[in-house]
């Protein structure tokens, strides 16, 4: 279903990629303006008494033509869904936020024009040559120029303004950018970078197209010089306080607070996100700056209304009582599945499926960087791993915790992706107790009299593994089946049920046996290699080699095993690569000495799961990917969805 | 009984020192702190963030300072300024997040409380007088029932129950479009529609205990030769067991009254999750796990204050309502 889904969307050749673009943009041109533009008939009052210029006049030269998933819609409606608690940013991005300079098709395939309408990749992968559509405008009618991307750049290169940045603040390759003119810019890269286009596409990419200098300036020193006292007056201890309370970028939680920031989404904060509110509402963008393919103005549906509610079991009750309209996140779980199934009826709504991206229900990572020289020699021994592996009884977990959905799998690409490869994903995937005991024994441990192994020396072997119950509560459950079948296997298990923040503070310092985590990485193989080999933070089996690799924390880096440094030899030639067909064979290779020396293990593929939505809301496929950097739903444009009058 | 104020006002300023040096403390005690946190949110969701950057966040927002001179900044910012600080999370002023929340559940909390004395003195009176009566044991056993269900599972219940029998989804304090309105007689009976089940939920478990209290007092009461005289002197029933005995019973009520407020807030915070109340208790559990320290601190603060004016509250009443005690001079 997803063939060369990397291959084409990350690694665009220049020629290709700016022929492809041009040609869409010149056919999107051609079309648009021959068609009557037409408005939400709310926005008819305005027009009419002149509050606002008349629709043609709004939308940017050429406007983005959206097709739309099943037909042209009708205008009007609210949109009722939910957020939790009010610190749930992600809701917002994936249904309101999804506007950066280009996005991810629908298909998850390739990368195609948004608010630029075409880009060019010089043959080094240094040089990126953004064109913006002409005629852009902020929700307050204002022009949106690259004078608001010079801005957005200029910020995040404050030492003192902490935002993400992403690439912007990337100190291993320093980024420049040059304004040509009001619509086209170049970002110059010292080192090739090769992802870019990636980063810019998925949900991380926005934070450089959300800042509007005519509104943020106000708060900067260097075009305000009382910014900073003006600051103090308001409440704030510094201007950049202040800047990241009125001016929040990309999807923080803040950014929802506050009517008066300049938006290019779909719909515009109407009743603010504050700490205090028990609903945020958005109504239509006048100057949204996409069309149908019949030049009707989108979004079609005009308000969006979201329940705040810390509790869980309240959003569940709305959705089966038919007050949600559409919504996954939160309600969607295994155990509220026949729930929703049995409600479908007395709801009025539909069930749609949905295809994680995750490769593995829980990723039990043991710590190859071990801070005592007899665990770390043990947990580095591929035999120990496979013995493990094969002790697991992943039959009986996927019937107990996930009521029989899913398979036995390993961390290893999904089944959709075409890095797929079966013997990665199946080996040592059976239950086989003789066989966990020989590779058990090879690895060194010795069995006592009670039956339990110990190490070589005689001395007890306990292995703790840790854990957050609060963020998957079925990781614990998961845990105490494996705890029951280790300890038939001889090998003791102690589970460590801790709080977030101390999972993430024993990382540096390296004295854990093992920590579980999400599978990440299963369709997003290239992105999210974390569990193929050790080259982000969130590798926590091999923390003190990812230190070395990425040298932004050298107190703690370790040079790693011959076989890991190979791998990143692989990834640094791989983000410097340009041709995506080489590309995909590097990778290959980087998955292949994954493959071979077994760094974490998985227990099973999670099974899809699914949205529910109002059986009169049109326009959403039907089964759709769901992943956190491709932010479902918001690839699938719900600024196309549509009530149907019935 | 000035002296006697004078002196507690004295102690309420010592204590409220104290507490606000231990709910600092306490909020610094798990490891990491909100950079922490926030990091592993970005670092989970696959952003990177910039070492660097996060020591200039660190120095910006004085973690790395010693523990008395960040307390010495942020008490000093309450007293000399009403500065809470900044809510990291918010990104705003403390001082606009806390005090909406801190209202709605001082509102919500203040009826239980009463719901809770109207129907549990009567019904302890009434238990005690015709002890081992038919009445008395029903109160006896609604009393256990509600003593024994978590308040949180109870909610849950009542969740379920109004959506099977009724098609209505119980939660919040308000209607979608009712929160932001002006207070009217619509918006008083949309809250009051709303707030029964809280209400129903926070007040039982603390009925029962009145109930239990007030009936085991009074029943020892009712046997002393002052209720046989007045009795004797011919006053009529209800007076004889209202005059006195009952004063003397609610004793061990009044002087816990100090409690009850920093309690009902504290014990409320897993209702008011599953209910969806915008009350202070979410706020404080979400600003513990993540470690937005200042907003923290501010709630378990306002909480403390709220603990030493209720008991001095409760020893004012006291003093009023038991004879026996007498303050002052002489």
């Amino acid at each position: 279903m997803k063939q060369d889904v990397l291959v084409h969307r990350t690694f665009k050749r220049p020629g290709r990629g700016l022929a492809g673009a041009v040609a869409l943009a010149a056919l999107l041109a051609a079309a648009a303006p021959a068609l009557a533009q037409q408005q939400s008939p709310i926005l008819d009052a305005l027009v009419e008494s002149g509050e606002l210029p008349p629709v043609a006049e709004r939308l940017p030269t050429n406007p983005l033509v959206v097709e739309p998933v099943d037909s042209v819609g009708t205008y009007g409606g609210t949109w009722r869904s939910a957020l939790r608690g009010g610190l749930d940013n992600a809701w917002i991005a994936r249904t309101v936020a999804y506007d950066g300079l280009v996005r991810y098709d629908r298909e998850w395939k390739e990368i195609i024009p948004n608010l630029a309408e075409s880009w060019e990749v010089s043959e080094d992968a240094k040089t990126y040559t953004f064109k913006l559509r002409e005629g852009l405008k902020w929700n307050n009618g204002k022009p949106f120029t690259t004078a608001d991307i010079e801005f957005a750049v200029q910020l995040h290169k404050e030492p003192t303004y902490v935002g993400p940045g992403g690439f912007l603040r990337n100190p291993n390759n320093p980024v420049e950018l040059e304004v040509v003119d009001e619509t086209t810019f170049k970002f110059i890269f010292e080192k090739p970078n090769g992802v870019l286009m990636d980063e810019l596409a998925s949900v991380n990419g926005l934070t450089i197209v959300s800042l509007s200098k005519d509104y943020c300036g106000q708060f900067y020193p260097p075009i305000n010089p009382k910014a900073a006292e003006e600051a103090k007056a308001a409440g704030f201890d510094t201007w950049e306080a202040m800047m990241l309370n009125r001016c929040a970028w990309a999807t923080e939680t803040i950014r929802w607070a506050n009517p008066d920031l300049p938006f290019m989404n779909a719909w515009m904060v109407k009743e603010p996100l504050t700490g205090s509110a028990t609903r945020v509402t958005f109504e239509r963008n006048p100057y949204y700056w996409k069309v149908d393919t019949e030049g009707n103005q989108l979004p079609y549906i005009d308000n969006l209304e979201m329940r705040v509610s810390d509790s869980v079991e309240e959003l569940t009750l709305l959705a089966l009582n038919g007050q949600i309209d559409f919504q996954d996140r939160h309600i969607s779980t295994v155990a509220n599945q026949p729930l929703f199934f049995d409600g479908q009826e007395a709801g009025d709504y539909r069930m749609g499926e949905e295809i994680q991206s995750s490769s593995n229900t829980m990723v039990i990572q043991f710590n190859l960087n071990h801070i005592d020289a007899k665990r770390r020699e043990l947990f580095q021994n591929k035999d120990f791993r496979i013995g493990i592996s094969h002790a697991i009884d992943r039959a009986e977990i996927i019937d107990v915790v996930f009521t029989g959905q899913g398979e036995p799998f390993q961390v290893a690409p999904r089944p959709e992706s075409p890095f797929y490869n079966e013997t990665y994903a199946k080996q040592y995937t059976e239950f086989d107790p003789a066989l966990a005991a020989q590779h058990l024994e090879a690895a060194g441990l010795v069995k006592g009299a009670d039956g339990m192994y110990t190490f070589a020396d005689g001395s007890p072997l306990v292995v703790t593994i840790d854990t957050i119950a609060s963020l998957r509560p079925e990781w614990p459950d998961m845990l105490e089946l494996i705890q029951l079948q280790l300890e038939a296997a001889g090998i003791k298990l102690e589970i460590n049920n801790i709080d977030r923040t101390l999972y993430y503070d024993k990382r540096p310092i390296g004295d854990y046996d093992a920590q579980v985590w999400g599978g990440d990485g299963g369709l997003d193989v290239v992105q999210e290699p974390r569990y193929y080999m050790a080259n982000s933070p969130e590798s926590v089996w091999a923390f003190r080699w990812q230190a070395w690799f990425n040298g932004t924390t050298p107190d703690i880096a370790e040079e790693p095993a011959p076989w890991a440094k190979q791998q990143m030899d692989l990834y640094n030639q791989l983000r410097g690569e340009g041709d995506p067909a080489k590309r995909t064979d590097l990778m290959k290779q980087i998955l292949t000495i994954g493959q071979e020396n077994f760094p974490v293990i998985g227990v099973s593929l999670p099974g899809n799961t699914y949205y529910i939505a109002k059986n009169n809301m049109r326009n959403i496929p039907q089964t759709m990917f769901q992943a956190y950097l491709f932010p479902t739903p918001a690839p699938y444009d719900p600024f196309q969805w549509y009530f149907a009058a019935e | 009984m000035l002296r006697f104020v004078t002196g507690r006002l004295i102690a309420m300023v010592l204590t409220m020192w104290a507490v606000s040096f231990v709910a600092f403390a306490i909020i610094q005690l798990p490891p990491g702190d909100y950079l922490t946190t926030y990091v592993a949110t970005l670092s989970a969701n696959g952003d990177r963030v910039d070492p660097a950057a996060i020591d200039a966040l660190r120095q910006q927002y004085g973690f790395g300072e010693p523990y008395l001179v960040q307390y010495w900044k942020w008490v000093s910012g309450i007293v000399l300024r009403g500065d809470f600080g900044q809510s990291f999370e918010w990104k705003a002023p403390v001082t606009s997040l806390i005090w909406g929340r801190l209202g709605n559940s001082i509102l919500l909390e203040g009826l239980a409380v009463v719901v809770m004395w109207l129907v549990a003195l009567p019904i302890g009176i009434y238990a005690a007088v015709r002890k081992y009566s038919l009445g008395d044991y029903l109160a006896t056993i609604g009393g256990f029932i509600g003593l024994a269900i978590p308040n949180f599972f109870f909610a849950l219940i009542l969740m379920y129950l109004s959506f099977v029998w009724f098609g209505e989804t119980i939660g919040g304090l308000f209607s979608p479009g009712m929160e932001n309105a002006r207070w009217s007689v619509e918006r008083i009976w949309d809250f009051l529609s709303h707030a029964w089940a809280p209400i129903l939920v926070l007040s039982t478990a603390g009925t029962a205990e009145l109930i239990r209290i007030l009936r085991a007092n009074l029943l020892d009461e009712l046997k002393k030769p002052y209720v046989t005289t007045a009795r004797a002197k011919g006053l009529s029933e209800m007076r004889a067991i209202l005059k006195y005995p009952v004063r003397v019973a609610l004793n061990p009520l009044v002087s816990t009254i100090g409690w009850l407020l920093p309690a009902l807030v504290s014990s409320s915070v897993i209702v008011s999750v599953v209910l969806n109340l915008p009350t202070a208790g979410p706020l404080l559990l979400r600003s513990l796990t993540s470690q937005d320290m200042y907003l923290a601190g501010a709630i378990i603060m306002l909480l403390g204050i709220l603990t030493v004016i209720g008991t001095l509250i409760s020893d004012l009443i006291l003093a009023w309502i038991d004879p026996r005690i007498r303050y002052g001079s002489k």
